[in-house]
């Protein structure tokens, strides 16, 4: 063998390992420890004034409607066992949802702050997806600003007529791009690069996680629209009373 | 069916008291994160195994099997932080791609290993928390902490309706693989996206119904639950708190080397 060819062996070897010992794909949920005690402060306080805005509308829907307080943890539980299951990929490793865009244009943005933050300490101390110290930066991703674009870009599309299950689709898309880029720029900030510093170590974040992501992405837009659809047909009433549906829009 | 509650709820370490493992968990994990040294990170790793699977009585297979968990996150993120894309070769490793050279300097990878073995030994933090503290007692002490009540409240019911839900969809799944519902990827997106919408649809029939249990049992806008009081040993708090002590000062030497 040449050189080159040794080299080009060894790439596609480690390549290979990459994949073969990545077996669980989870959204990206930073891990146990992996960012710096500032970091982790920094982020929890970042998300402090989305958390209060999210309970203070909580609060304002059980005010109105005590029975919204079974509706509300329902919809955290629907978060997380949808997040928490198996989803059909094509590579054949295991891979799951967010289930935050879907959340977020059912539920609303404000909602899902606070809920978000609960499924994500519920994913750290029961699945061990993410954890205690990262808990302010996941849920800066996650429950903040994936939702907070994917109710955005849902709401633009029906300001704009586009079709709704397009609307749905590209609200669950990119929300859960924006998640990953906004992970891939966090850990960039915690951890720049010697050459080029925290841009040239957020795309190198961006294009390690990029082949696991990407198609998670689409699967997750895809399902989403498929059980809004499901939704549609089948549960009017109940769409409803959650706010989703507005009398019009619902015959 | 989660594996890690069920563990938990096996553990020997169960019934000590919970703010005590809870002050135990997060005072580690704090100093473990804040720490420098590669010490720190083993001592904490090996005390932490110790606790939870000589003394909590978990199986170490599974042990080891629930490490692998975030290997992944592990892996591939050090490898972006190791690896450079220039111009130049760096010292401790480069291979040539045309002209620029995918190259790491030592410091880097030196300063990876100890983000990986300080992550891990982060990690066995935690799982020393999730797998000897059930939920409910993880709220108990949530509540000592004064988190808003209705926070902890909610917190409580979407544990509860976790379980549920879950049982509901492995039904769903059970009846749609019995019917052929994944025999291609079509089928499979489909079926995976009908069982998310009947379940969204069970759930919400659902919460109406507890609602209603609630309120014929004299719900009045709080649920009274009577947490069961464990005092905590003298020795173990002594114990800790030693322990504490020694990881602060290994945390602040640390720093100050």
């Amino acid at each position: 063998m040449t050189k080159r060819e040794k080299l080009l062996l060894k790439a596609s070897v480690a390549f290979a390992l990459l994949f073969a010992i990545a077996p669980t794909v989870n959204a990206m949920h930073i891990m146990e420890g992996y960012l710096p005690a500032g970091y982790c402060v920094a982020w929890g306080v970042i998300c402090l004034p989305f958390l209060i805005a999210g309970f203070i509308s909580l609060k304002n829907k059980i005010k109105t409607n005590r029975r919204n307080l079974t509706l509300i943890a329902m919809s955290g539980a629907f978060i997380f066992v949808i997040s928490s299951l198996k989803i059909p990929s094509v590579t054949g490793s295991c891979s799951h949802m967010t289930g935050t865009g879907l959340g977020a244009i059912l539920f609303g943005p404000a909602s899902v702050s606070v809920l978000g933050i609960i499924v994500l300490i519920f994913q750290a101390v029961l699945l061990a997806h993410g954890g205690l110290t990262t808990l302010g930066a996941n849920t800066f991703s996650m429950a903040v600003a994936g939702p907070l674009v994917a109710f955005g870009i849902y709401k633009l599309c029906g300001k704009l007529n586009v079709n709704r299950r397009v609307s749905v689709f590209l609200a669950a898309f990119l929300g859960d791009i924006f998640t990953y880029c906004v992970t891939s720029v966090q850990l960039a900030l915690a951890y720049p690069s010697e050459v080029g510093g925290t841009a040239a170590s957020a795309v190198k974040f961006l294009g390690v996680f990029a082949p696991t992501q990407m198609p998670l992405a689409v699967i997750e837009g895809i399902l989403t629209v498929v059980i809004v659809i499901g939704l549609e047909t089948y549960a009017v009433p109940e769409l409803r009373n959650i706010g989703f549906l507005k009398g019009k829009e619902a015959e | 069916m989660i594996v890690i509650d069920k563990l938990c709820y096996q553990s020997k370490l169960r019934y000590v008291n919970a703010s005590e493992k809870f002050v135990y968990a997060v005072l580690t994990l704090a100093m473990c994160v804040a720490s420098r040294s590669a010490l720190t990170a083993a001592v904490v790793f090996f005390v932490n195994v110790y606790l939870t699977v000589a003394k909590g009585g978990i199986p170490f297979a599974r042990y080891g099997k629930l490490l692998l968990i975030p290997a992944a996150f592990l892996l591939v993120s050090t490898t972006a932080l190791v690896v450079n894309l220039s111009r130049v070769p760096l010292d401790a490793f480069a291979f040539p791609m045309g002209g620029w050279y995918l190259t790491g300097s030592t410091s880097s990878v030196l300063e990876a290993l100890r983000l990986c073995y300080k992550a891990l030994a982060a990690v066995t933090c935690l799982y020393f928390l999730s797998l000897t503290t059930v939920m409910t007692d993880i709220l108990g002490v949530l509540r000592k902490l004064h988190i808003p009540g209705l926070v902890i409240e909610l917190m409580m019911l979407i544990y509860r309706f976790i379980f549920l839900l879950m049982e509901t969809a492995s039904a769903i799944t059970t009846s749609q693989n019995s019917r052929l519902a994944n025999r291609d990827y079509r089928t499979k997106l489909r079926s995976f996206g009908g069982m998310g919408s009947a379940l969204l649809v069970r759930s919400i029939k659902r919460s109406g119904a507890l609602y209603d249990a609630m309120e014929a049992r004299c719900y009045d806008g709080e649920l009274k639950v009577l947490p069961e009081e464990r005092p905590a040993k003298k020795r173990e708090i002594l114990f800790i708190a030693g322990y504490e002590t020694v990881l602060l000062g290994m945390a602040v030497w640390s720093w100050v080397r």
